[in-house]
């Protein structure tokens, strides 16, 4: 079942950042990035290698219909390595093995923590390498904190929903 | 050998993101160049088809607009057709000669018709998806270009798809262009930002031109025929180095609601391709002896 659900949210963060997030862009600046929360979601007993590949897998579509071949999969993969860590650091010490990593199993304090680190990171890294070839560093770090910023918001509204 | 397997077991997951970290780098920097691969393009046939869905549905918001200006661009066209043909016809008085130029002139081009199925104009280097590919006849560095002017240049073709490198690119746009009438020619280059205005460089000191005059592509390069769009010359600064001038051109085309382009396919174009390529090969020839 659990399966089932991280597929079905994978085809549709995906659906839902190429054909609608990405054509947003507040104030010609941010772009919501929702798809990271995938990366967030990952449960503690997930095996490592099915959280980096599943995200390198979700950065790479990205990277086909956005043109942008490796920037999202490269980027999607290092938070991807940087999650179950996070987690596990984050985690109460009587947590389950299998726990969630949501607003409801976390506290929403330690999971807004969770985001904004893997957001931020995440924003930071992607709008680099997209102005790689045309550095304007007040342009980029705009661009970066305000997606970020964006990112984070709709994550929250999302989670906030979902441990109602 | 047990140890090294223990080892495998307990840190496969490094080897996994390293692993993966170099395949997004190598098509980070391998495929990011806009020659790279097909598949990993929005010019594959799936995501071809999934925002050419997209557009689909999304096209009724914007052909209202795009209609009403090619309705004005339409009506102006065949005022000013008239006229010349009228002034023609005095100058020349031989009414079957005119026409026979004026099939003979249409038959070069080749207009291919598009739609856009995917844009962008807020990214620095933005890119486009058209509809059309190989079997419709469209084929790398041709040139793209809408009812009001230039669009861009197609640099990667599947078979039902192309995608088009748009003016708006700030790292590979150059199109050669001149000013109308007095044959001065210069680069358009685009810095980002604003998507309505780019500008012209390397225009010789000596040229002779005024603000609102029009900019159109030059003919000089093998992609597009001379005489197309480009925009209104708004403001001319200095070049950096001082030996040209730089000017600032409202672009005519409205790249944030576009639909349909045409590509342009010219037998003499290709021709002349070719006479270039050829004129190359023996300087090269004869550089080597």
């Amino acid at each position: 079942m659990e399966t089932v659900n991280r597929i079905i949210m994978f085809v549709t963060l995906l659906l839902a950042q190429v054909l609608i997030l990405n054509h947003i862009h507040l104030f010609q600046i941010a772009t919501p990035l929702l798809y990271v929360y995938f990366v967030v979601t990952f449960s503690m007993d997930t095996p490592k290698w099915v959280v980096l590949t599943s995200s390198f897998g979700l950065g790479l579509l990205i990277d086909i219909f956005a043109n942008t071949a490796g920037m999202a999969a490269g980027c999607m993969t290092l938070i991807a390595m940087l999650q179950p860590y996070l987690l596990q650091f984050l985690a109460p010490r009587d947590a389950g093995e299998n726990m969630q990593a949501s607003a409801a199993s976390l506290g929403f304090g330690k999971f807004a923590f969770l985001c904004s680190t893997l957001v931020l990171l995440y924003s930071i890294l992607f709008f680099a390498l997209e102005s790689f070839s045309f550095f304007d560093w007040q342009m980029w770090s705009l661009r970066a904190l305000g997606s970020a910023l964006l990112t984070l918001l709709m994550i929250l509204a999302i989670e906030s929903v979902r441990s109602k | 050998m047990r140890n090294l397997l223990d080892f495998l077991k307990t840190y496969h997951h490094w080897f996994i993101f390293i692993l993966l970290e170099i395949i997004s780098g190598v098509l980070l920097f391998q495929y990011n160049s806009y020659h790279g691969s097909v598949w990993l393009s929005s010019s594959n046939v799936v995501v071809g088809k999934i925002y050419e869905w997209e557009s689909a549905l999304l096209a009724y918001t914007t052909y209202g607009k795009a209609n009403e200006e090619l309705t004005l661009r339409n009506y102006y066209l065949e005022r000013q057709n008239d006229q010349l043909r009228r002034l023609y016809q005095e100058a020349i008085k031989d009414t079957s000669a005119l026409e026979r130029q004026e099939l003979a002139f249409l038959s070069q081009f080749n207009p291919i018709p598009a739609k856009v199925v995917d844009n962008s104009v807020s990214k620095p280097d933005n890119l486009m998806t058209i509809d059309k590919g190989r079997v419709d006849g469209v084929e790398t560095d041709m040139g793209v270009a809408c009812g009001n002017g230039v669009v861009g240049v197609v640099s990667l073709v599947s078979d039902h798809y192309a995608v088009v490198v748009p003016v708006l690119n700030a790292g590979a746009s150059s199109i050669s262009c001149a000013i109308r009438n007095t044959g001065y020619f210069g680069y358009l280059h685009w810095y980002g930002e604003d998507p309505a205005v780019a500008y012209v460089e390397d225009v010789p000191r000596h040229a002779k031109f005024k603000i609102g005059d029009w900019v159109v592509t030059s003919g000089f390069s093998s992609i597009f025929p001379s005489g197309v769009l480009v925009g209104k010359i708004e403001q001319a600064y200095n070049s950096r180095d001082g030996l040209s001038y730089k000017l600032k051109v409202r672009l005519s085309t409205d790249f944030s609601c576009l639909r349909d382009v045409c590509v342009i396919s010219d037998k003499s174009i290709a021709e002349r391709a070719a006479l270039l390529q050829a004129a190359r090969d023996s300087i090269n020839v004869i550089n080597r002896e």
